[in-house]
């Protein structure tokens, strides 16, 4: 829609594989935990390394579709990085058979 | 391919049951239908560069995003937007967001909404210019399509009117 209109987009992904579902025309993708996409907090230079290598993207990507891994780790276990809500989030409350369920097919499935 | 090259596991920091749960709305194949494109038309270093966050980031002057309703009915999520000059102080930003602790944004806005960063890369030449606008809405669309309409449009003609070229989006 944005590129349609003449900008020139690139978006930042802590979950690439949705671009599966949609056709999105510039990706990075980055194993960082939700809400804290560019780094730590108070971290400038780790989050201007992230924000330098995303940015490069919007010049160097030759055609649409393409989606760039980034190479950066993130410091701690993602049992400990605490980027749930403090409280479950409707739709997941709403859902938490259908979660369930998921879980058991995939661990069936191995 | 570089064997050595990462490839991030976007579900790695989610619980088994919601990344199983998740998963089942994502087709295996990759994505064939045709994809917008619009080059970069000058070099990033003169080129006007705008963020959009879908982390539910709001000025403190402006109304926040409206999380009771999605308490209500939790297929809801707000679609409108909200507008931040390119200086608002950490002080004087408001988050509100159901599925990610707004704590870290609280704290320092630049883990998702980089202004700082980029004006420190328009100083030092990176970049051709920061917008004077950067754009937050509400990452919890479900089938929503009055966002559309509500929201993308809006932020895109007050970019065309700030001259904006590229758009950095980080989805939260």
């Amino acid at each position: 829609m944005l590129e349609e209109d003449g900008f020139t987009t690139v978006i930042l992904t802590p979950t690439h594989e949705f671009n599966r579902e949609v056709g999105i025309p510039r990706s990075v993708a980055l194993e960082y935990p939700y809400g804290r996409l560019l780094g730590e907090v108070g971290d400038a230079d780790g989050q201007r390394q992230v924000l330098l290598a995303t940015l490069a993207v919007l010049e160097q990507a030759q055609a649409p579709g393409q989606v760039k891994h980034l190479p950066f780790e993130w410091p701690e276990d993602p049992r400990h990085t605490h980027w749930h809500p403090p409280e479950m989030s409707p739709i997941v409350k709403a859902h938490l058979d259908d979660i369930k369920r998921a879980r058991e097919r995939m661990k069936e499935r191995g | 391919m570089d064997q050595q090259e990462k490839r991030v596991d976007g579900f790695r920091f989610m619980p088994p049951g919601l990344a199983a749960w998740i998963q089942t709305f994502i087709p295996d194949e990759q994505f064939n239908g045709p994809i917008p494109w619009t080059p970069l038309a000058r070099p990033l270093s003169q080129a006007t560069v705008a963020l959009i966050t879908s982390a539910g980031i709001s000025c403190k002057s402006d109304p926040p995003f409206d999380m009771e309703r999605e308490k209500r009915e939790p297929t809801w999520g707000d679609p409108t937007y909200r507008c931040i000059p390119r200086n608002t102080a950490a002080a004087d930003i408001d988050v509100n967001h159901l599925h990610i602790n707004t704590d870290y944004i609280r704290k320092d806005p630049d883990v998702m909404l980089p202004l700082t960063r980029l004006a420190e890369f328009e100083a030092e030449g990176i970049i051709g210019r920061l917008a004077q606008t950067a754009y937050s809405f509400y990452g919890f669309q479900w089938q929503n399509e009055r966002f559309i309409d509500e929201a993308i449009r809006p932020m895109a003609s007050r970019m065309k009117s700030e001259q904006v070229e590229a758009v950095l989006l980080t989805p939260a």
